[in-house]
């Protein structure tokens, strides 16, 4: 397929499927990080002998988190907002726009980085806060009188309305170690829970992040129970129960204080996007329950590359804008216009708008269980795309959640899956897939790897399976080749014998945004980073070397033996395939050193016996001239003319015997 | 590459055929060619030019072939000669084949013809020659024992198909027995078998033909390599324990996509002026033949046009030149823009190779992990040592039940790919399969709350709750999901129990959906399509036999699960209000105290305000009074917005007005706050030309709420189109661009 690096954005006409996939990806999230300073804040933690110091200040911590937050959400969320509010300082800032028309001030708050998608200005100031210490110190003063908490979260409400009013997912990420900020002042708290209510009346979800001081534990009831609201009644696509809040982090625990708090806020750095709400599962006929999808693997690609404008005072990048014009007179075409037509026969057979859906059109949005098959029907080829994530909802109807979790479980211990008839949006193809139980995992810590629930795989239909490519020999390794792999194998399991993806970032990915990160920031261009997906050439050696040269010297010996046997069966010709497949071949043993890295470029060889059971196969004819040749030359035939006679004259070599 | 193919059609449209039998309704000509055309499209559809067929009619009131001073060569027509079909020479066909008025004409003689035709046209060379003869075996047949004879030999000898199939023809493995048959047609029929079967051909009956029709084709594909390089393990170039095998990668799945459309517009009447630039514009594509109703049609090309903000210029936008932009990339909101020269700057430079980084346990390998179609690696054809090498591999990872996982890099400078490896060992075939698995960046760490516990928000775990299924629902669950099995359910070929609906049974409907409506509208141009056939749908529900056998389970099912839908009135209702409070339950609205009642909405925190607004009005009036408030505020954004920049801000405050005043039951409200903001906007009264604000209003759906949102509303829901969609004029011409922009 021809790749156009430098086709513009929008350009290719995508089939409804994609469309809609797109229209999922526009539901945009803005994270507002509001941080406070105060000296407790401020003290890092007391020097301890652990390998890994913790030298962070709390408020340090959450700046390198709100950084690594940024830089890994302009990646993985090009088009959501993100926004640095520091509270408690010395100084005062505020986006002048609003300063002029409604005249406010929010004392000791200080915008940082005003919500918006970031910029390249935003990141460099955010690494130079992080990187630099006397800048840090510079800025980040807290000041002497205390803040009014009523006051920051409005502060936070104008910044939501005036930046991303229309934004389905608005978030407010509080990192503080002040369990009580208001101890004293009913008055202020009473206005800080009605300043709260607001938020939630906005739409706008606060997430805690709370720091538990050394000698004290943070206690969310004191204040804080009082400003965040349970999660159900504002965020329409989170499942009935939640997840629970942050838990606090420490500090001097162990663990340091920044890893903890950016695992905290890692697992919430996401806003939950269901990919389809409230599709009727149908369980049996007659029998529904409602269930959301979600999208928990996608590939994430760099986004692509656009155009920029640079005749203007500084670059800028050009949205492009597609008009649709009839081809006679050039004149711009309305969408109702536009008929589909289909290629035939030289011509185009035309359709109505309301023919091409009604062809398309199999019935309403569902998820419909035909009936149940054993996993182990499932083989693992059989797959198309990644696997949609479905959970449970009450919305429609009530009791879904039980019904779900029986079927959830029965699922697991038969190791059964359910095959459905599945139809995701409407008038979306209609897609046969399996149902499949996945149970819930967790890490070391109790923290969710992977959530429990029913996985949609799409099967392929017969249409979608392709013929494996035929093989004109099968040489199945002999017993002790294999006993030898087999030890090299046992030595080479991942850690945790499992495949975490977690660790294994995407190479070209990263590069890509490294590389534009330093162009836009300014900064020379990095060196290669470490690829983590290189296999560990050393530890390979050093752990499973002997046993591969052992395995390398047993197939030259099976080899040796095998083609002895095959060759005596047929008294003709050349013993093929075992020099120039040798080298081509394996491992290690003598001499093989530096010829057994580099491809060579080979005469593709056949041997008799492959010859022969491409002959008994009625296969002759999918060789190629060179093969043909060869081996006819080898029998001392003439190997000259076309394919067609080459074939007949291998064919009769056979026949005669 | 296909191979080249030459099939002659022989119709027989004698006037026998234009009678209809019991159980049809439609004439023995018409169901033949139910499956005539059903064939021929089906080569037109291949779109190949060695695809070649023609047609020739049997017992014609005409006379027209090339042996026809030959009495025995009578009412015989050769209707199309042998080449490649179009769809003018369907159409042509489609005339020429028509019922006859005479019974003459002697269908042996017919197969002589079509058979001269192919010597004909494929010569010696090297074709898949083919013949189809079909008839209601009624007329006269010369079966002169020789001729047959010869005419055996020849089709033999030039590797031939001769395929009879007749309309209610007996046939006894179909299981179909025609009553009274005519004693004439029942010699035919028994001539036919006889040859058909003397020259290795097919005999059929046409019911069955026909039943077949609805068979998806499946189509071949050449298979092509994805990579053709060394597996291997360690590193060979710096160390000599590396092992290396030579392996060569071929596709096992890849979504077949329907045929692609392209789009069509009606050609505007010439005498429309304006319409010179004719002779620049360049067709691409076909032009289609006319639609339904005669119109001419031309092609649709997309233009793009690229513009940047520009606070000056109207709208805030301004269309730029595409000489002055140069490719580059976005990080974040910042434009980072790449010199020619530097065009892979940031491309991973990366080798082909695949290398394996390590091995994990079947049962350590999530299934819904895959991320991808699948592929098939086998070792290289032709390399005995590679292939024993590979073999030991996979026989390896079979008996200890693991997967490797590798790299792969599929050419020069690919972005390097994770994969699974699986062995498969089948009685003559061995290889590995893959798929891809994903990277760090494409899992999303969304937590669920787990299933088979509820945590409270105090952390207490409990085991008994309305979302956990009890001991009746669970067993109820469990037999129903053993009942419905399909592990068995199926029947083989010898009627043994076998996997019900296996993947190689089931055909992408909506693919041959389109197919079967495209070559149905090529030979009826003017009928409409006919339903699906029954095997696209078949499996869009439980087999009814099964469902028959599990009602009893089911109904136990249903009884523990006891679900309860929510009545649509209910859902997405707003909860009582006072229900929505912070975690620790504080009463916020107590917090207030009485004097809410006199608040007023702010400009600045209008829909918090609104809001609590709301939740104390005790009257009518009050909540007309909130609703008139808001809907100032709203006003006055507008008016005072610096180009669209509050737009947004007022979008959503309408927005809320509308929910809210919705879930009141007051869509009454809401609908006058529409109406008038309308008329303001086109009365240019909130800060001159705002039409593009209704623009944005349109496009987020916040039009009246109408009758079927709420029985309470005073509009209808031609009502709420007619505010929406009517007097808005097609916009003047100075503001077209950005209305294409904010998302036509």
């Amino acid at each position: 397929m021809a790749e156009n690096k430098w086709k513009p954005p929008g350009d290719d006409e995508e089939d409804d499927e994609e469309v809609d996939e797109t229209a999922y990806k526009t539901v945009k999230d803005a994270v507002l990080f509001v941080i406070e300073v105060s000296s407790s804040m401020l003290t890092p933690p007391p020097p301890t002998d652990s390998k890994k110091a913790d030298t962070d200040s709390p408020t340090s911590a959450a700046l390198k988190c709100a950084y690594a937050l940024m830089q890994q959400r302009i990646i993985s969320n090009p088009n959501d907002m993100m926004g640095v509010l520091l509270y408690g300082t010395e100084k005062s800032k505020f986006n002048s726009e609003n300063d002029a028309t409604g005249n406010l001030s929010y004392p000791h708050c200080y915008l940082l980085t005003d919500l918006d998608i970031p910029a390249a200005e935003d990141v460099k100031a955010l690494k130079t806060l992080v990187e630099d210490e006397d800048e840090f110190r510079k800025l980040v003063v807290p000041s002497k009188e205390s803040v009014s908490m009523a006051n920051v979260l409005f502060c936070a409400n104008q910044i939501f309305t005036t930046k991303a009013p229309n934004f389905s997912s608005r978030r407010l990420f509080i990192v503080t170690d002040n369990d009580d900020p208001h101890a004293a002042e009913k008055a202020a708290k009473s206005s800080a829970a009605v300043r709260a209510k607001d938020l939630y009346d906005l739409g706008v979800l606060i997430e805690l992040f709370p720091i538990s001081r050394p000698d004290q534990e943070f206690d969310k009831r004191k204040f804080y129970d009082d400003i965040v609201y349970n999660q159900v009644s504002t965020d329409p696509e989170a499942p009935a129960p939640i997840s629970g809040p942050a838990k606090a982090s420490s500090i001097g625990d162990g663990i340091s204080l920044l890893n903890s708090l950016l695992s905290n806020i890692n697992s919430k750095a996401v806003a939950r996007r269901a990919l389809f709400s409230n599709i009727p599962l149908e369980v049996g006929p007659g029998f529904k329950i409602s269930v959301k999808g979600f999208i928990i693997f996608k590939r994430q690609d760099p986004k692509r590359s656009c155009y920029v404008y640079l005749a203007g005072e500084k670059a800028q990048i050009a949205t492009g804008v597609t008009t649709e014009l009839s081809s006679d007179t050039a004149r711009t075409v309305e969408k109702v216009e536009i008929k589909k037509a289909y290629r035939f026969g030289g011509e185009q057979i035309l359709f109505t708008p309301e023919e091409i859906s009604s062809l398309r059109n199999f019935g309403e949005p569902c998820i419909r269980i035909l009936g149940f098959k054993p996993i182990s029907m499932l083989p693992i080829w059989a797959n198309l795309k990644p696997a949609t994530f479905i959970y449970p909802s009450e919305e429609d109807y009530i009791g879904s959640t039980r019904v779900f979790a029986a079927l959830h479980a029965k699922l697991l211990s038969s190791q059964k899956m359910g095959i459905t008839w599945f139809i995701a949006r409407k008038n979306a193809a209609p897609v046969l897939a399996a149902l499949y139980p996945g149970p819930e995992s967790l890490d070391e810590n109790g923290m969710q790897t992977l959530p429990p629930g029913l996985w949609l795989i799409p099967l392929p239909y017969a249409d979608d399976i392709r013929q494996n490519p035929e093989i004109t020999t099968l040489i199945r390794a002999p017993e002790p080749l294999i006993d030898r792999m087999r030890l090299v194998i046992q030595q080479l399991q991942l850690p945790k014998a499992k495949y975490d993806p977690g660790k294994y970032p995407n190479p070209s990915l990263q590069w890509h945004y490294r590389i534009l990160q330093a162009m836009a920031l300014g900064e020379d261009l990095p060196e290669m980073p470490e690829d983590k997906t290189v296999p560990r050439y050393r530890q390979i050696h050093k752990r499973a070397g002997e046993y591969v040269l052992d395995w390398g010297r047993e197939l030259d010996a099976q080899h040796e033996a095998w083609l002895k046997e095959n060759s005596s069966s047929s008294s003709l010709l050349m013993g093929t395939g075992g020099v120039g497949a040798k080298r081509a071949a394996a491992a290690g043993g003598e001499g093989e050193g530096e010829g057994a890295g580099r491809k060579k470029a080979k005469v593709e060889e056949m041997d008799d016996a492959g010859m022969k059971k491409a002959f008994a196969d009625d296969k002759v004819g999918k060789l190629t001239v060179a093969v043909l040749r060869a081996w006819l030359e080898g029998k001392g035939v003439d190997g000259k003319g076309k394919k067609g006679e080459l074939v007949d004259r291998v064919t009769r070599v056979f026949e005669a015997k | 590459m296909a191979e080249k193919e030459s099939t002659v059609y022989i119709v027989d449209v004698g006037a026998s055929m234009g009678s209809t039998q019991i159980g049809r309704d439609v004439s023995d000509l018409d169901f033949a060619m139910t499956y005539i055309w059903d064939k021929i499209t089906s080569t037109v559809a291949l779109d190949r030019k060695t695809a070649t067929l023609g047609v020739v009619g049997l017992r014609t009131d005409d006379t027209e072939n090339e042996l026809s001073h030959e009495e025995s060569f009578e009412h015989i027509s050769v209707l199309h000669e042998i080449s490649n079909i179009l769809l003018p020479d369907l159409k042509e066909l489609r005339s020429k084949i028509v019922l006859s008025s005479t019974d003459n004409g002697d269908a042996i003689s017919a197969i002589v013809i079509a058979i001269q035709m192919i010597i004909k046209y494929c010569k010696k060379l090297k074709y898949k020659r083919k013949i189809v003869l079909v008839t209601d075996g009624r007329g006269s047949l010369d079966a002169d024992p020789d001729s047959v004879q010869e005419i055996t030999n020849k089709i033999k000898q030039d590797n031939m198909e001769l395929v009879i199939v007749g309309v209610d023809f007996d046939d006894a493995e179909f299981g179909f027995k025609e009553e009274d048959k005519d004693p004439q047609k029942a010699k035919n029929e028994q001539i036919f078998a006889e040859l058909a079967e003397s020259c290795g051909g097919i005999f059929g009956t046409l019911q069955q033909a026909v039943e077949e029709l609805g068979m998806p084709r499946l189509k071949t594909t050449r298979p092509v390599h994805s990579y053709k390089d060394q597996l291997t393990l360690g590193d060979p170039v710096e160390y000599h324990s590396a092992a290396c095998i030579d392996v060569e990668r071929y596709p096992r799945t890849m979504v077949r996509r329907p045929m692609a459309a392209s789009r069509f517009v009606q050609k505007q009447d010439p005498t429309d002026g304006s319409t010179s630039s004719t002779g620049t514009v360049v067709h691409d594509g076909d032009i289609p033949m006319p639609d339904a109703d005669g119109n001419e049609l031309a092609g649709v090309k997309s233009s793009r046009t690229y513009q940047v903000l520009d606070e000056g210029a109207p709208g805030g936008k301004r269309d730029v030149d595409r000489d002055d932009l140069a490719k580059g990339y976005e990080y974040g909101r910042t434009a980072v823009h790449i010199n020619e020269s530097d065009e892979n700057v940031t491309k991973l430079e990366t080798q082909k190779k695949l290398e394996i980084i390590g091995f994990i346990p079947w049962a350590n390998y999530d299934r819904f992990m895959s991320m991808t179609v699948s592929s098939v690696l086998i070792a290289q054809r032709t390399n005995s040592i590679s292939i024993m090498a590979l073999s030991s591999l996979i026989h390896a990872l079979f008996e200890l039940e693991s997967y490797a996982i590798a790299r792969l890099v599929a050419k020069e400078d690919n972005p390097p790919l994770i994969i699974l490896l699986a062995p498969s060992i089948e009685v003559d075939y061995e290889c590995l399969l893959d798929v891809q698995i994903p990277f760090a960046e494409d899992v999303r760490s969304y937590k669920f709350p787990p299933l088979d516990r509820v945590v409270t928000i105090s952390g207490k775990v409990i085991k008994e709750h309305r979302n956990l299924p009890d001991d009746a629902l669970s067993s109820a669950m469990s037999k129903y999901v053993d009942q419905m099995d399909l592990s068995t359910f199926g029947r083989d070929d010898d009627g043994n129990p076998s996997e019900y609906m296996p993947m190689t049974d089931t055909f992408s409907p909506v693919l041959h959906r389109i197919d079967q409506a495209v070559r149905w509208r090529a030979v009826h141009p003017t009928e409409p399509v006919p339903p699906p056939h029954e095997i696209l749908v078949r499996y869009s529900n439980p087999p009814e036999e099964l469902v028959n056998r599990s009602k009893k389970r089911l109904g136990k099912l249903m009884a523990a699960a006891d679900v309860k839908k929510v009545p649509p009135k209910v859902q997405g209702r707003r909860r009582n209000r006072n229900e929505v409070k912070p975690l620790s339950g504080l009463n916020v609205e107590a917090l207030l105290g009485g004097d809410q009642k006199k608040a007023k909405v702010s400009a600045q925190n209008a829909i918090p305000d609104f809001k609590r607004l709301l939740d104390s009005a005790e009257s009518i009036d009050a909540l007309r009074d909130a609703a008139q408030q808001l809907g100032k505020i709203i006003e006055g954004r507008i008016k005072d917005s610096f180009g669209n920049i509050a737009y947004a801000r007022a979008l959503d405050e309408i927005k809320s007005l509308r929910e809210e005043m919705t879930e009141m039951e007051e869509p009454a409200l809401f609908n006058d706050f529409a109406r008038q903001l309308k008329r303001k906007l086109l009365a240019e009264e909130l800060g001159g030309n705002r039409k593009d604000f209704w623009w944005e209003f349109r496009k987020s759906k916040l039009g009246l709420v109408d009758k079927k949102a709420t029985e309470t509303s005073d509009a209808t829901e031609e009502d709420a189109k007619s505010v929406s969609y009517e007097p808005l004029p097609p916009l003047s011409c100075q503001t077209t661009t950005d209305l294409i922009s904010s998302g036509h």
